[in-house]
């Protein structure tokens, strides 16, 4: 194996991640959806965590294999499907970024209900279904499989 | 090396659904492991993961696989695509096995084992696709 295939290796397996993890993001993301009773919602969102970890980390594993092996290719900086999958990336990191701190508050909300009675709130389920929070949760997944379509067609290539 | 980068366009749709299947294989196995590790009371969410998101994937994943196999008519059968159809094989009995005892467990919530089962072949299916997936990318002799 050469340097080109243990680059590639690092780099598929970052975009496993981010997409694996988005997978399962969405699941628990589905699942909570489904339910009422804030201490199962508060479940869920913290198995969610696992996904951000995964997520996290394949992100900056994508970037960095990502960018040495455009260097290493010989592919040009300024070929369309490398600038387009860059910008992709900032904005999908913006937008999980986002969805996250508002996630993250709910997850804070769910507990808190769940100690204090753990009965349905009106509150809770407004911020489930927040249609800004859900666009930007699956608007971020979204982009990153447009990504992948980039990485594998390589328009301008 | 070069091979590696110059590839038809006609192979490109097939390859995209053979890399998301088994992205979303991957993800919904992990998600299956996670479950049965920290959730392990929430058996309708593992047997409804398995059931409509980890074999579907799998369908995804090996059936693309077949029809890029199909185009490129790889000579002399190498080790890695080897690799890839033995964990895309086999993994159907194993996955097929997993929802069989994650839905025995459903019905039988005073029992703990089908939980730790899923959690164990979950786990070891992780490893065989992250192998396979070691093989796809680098193709080595």
């Amino acid at each position: 194996m050469d340097t080109y295939d243990w680059l590639l290796f690092l780099h598929v397996t970052g975009a496993f991640l981010v997409l694996g993890g988005a997978v399962m993001a969405g699941i628990f993301n589905f699942a909570a959806l489904q339910r009422e009773r804030p201490s199962e919602i508060a479940v869920l969102f913290r198995l969610a965590r696992v996904a951000v970890v995964a997520i996290g980390a394949g992100m900056g594993l994508t970037l960095v294999f990502g960018l040495w092996l455009v260097h290493n290719a010989g592919y040009g900086w300024g070929q369309t499907w490398i600038v387009l999958a860059l910008v992709l990336w900032v904005l999908s990191n913006a937008l999980g970024g986002i969805g996250g701190g508002r996630e993250k508050r709910t997850r804070e909300l769910a507990e808190r209900l769940a100690a204090e009675g753990d009965t349905p709130s009106q509150e809770l389920t407004a911020r489930l279904r927040d249609p800004v929070w859900l666009a930007l949760s699956w608007g971020s997944g979204i982009v990153v499989v447009a990504i992948l379509a980039l990485m594998i067609w390589k328009p301008g290539a | 090396m070069m091979l590696a980068l110059v590839r038809p366009d006609s192979w490109n749709f097939p390859l995209f659904l053979h890399v998301l299947g088994a992205i979303v294989l991957t993800g919904a196995t992990a998600t299956t492991l996670v479950i049965a590790i920290r959730a392990p009371t929430w058996r309708r969410l593992l047997v409804r993961t398995i059931g409509f998101l980890v074999l579907p994937a799998w369908v995804l994943m090996r059936f693309a696989g077949q029809w890029i196999d199909s185009r490129e008519d790889i000579p002399n059968d190498p080790a890695w695509l080897g690799v890839g159809f033995i964990v895309g094989d086999a993994g159907l009995l194993l996955l097929v096995i997993t929802a069989l005892i994650a839905w025995w467990g459903l019905r039988r919530p005073e029992r703990r084992w089908p939980v730790r089962a899923v959690a164990v072949i979950s786990g070891l299916y992780l490893i065989a696709l992250f192998v396979a997936m070691w093989a796809m990318t680098t193709k080595p002799d």
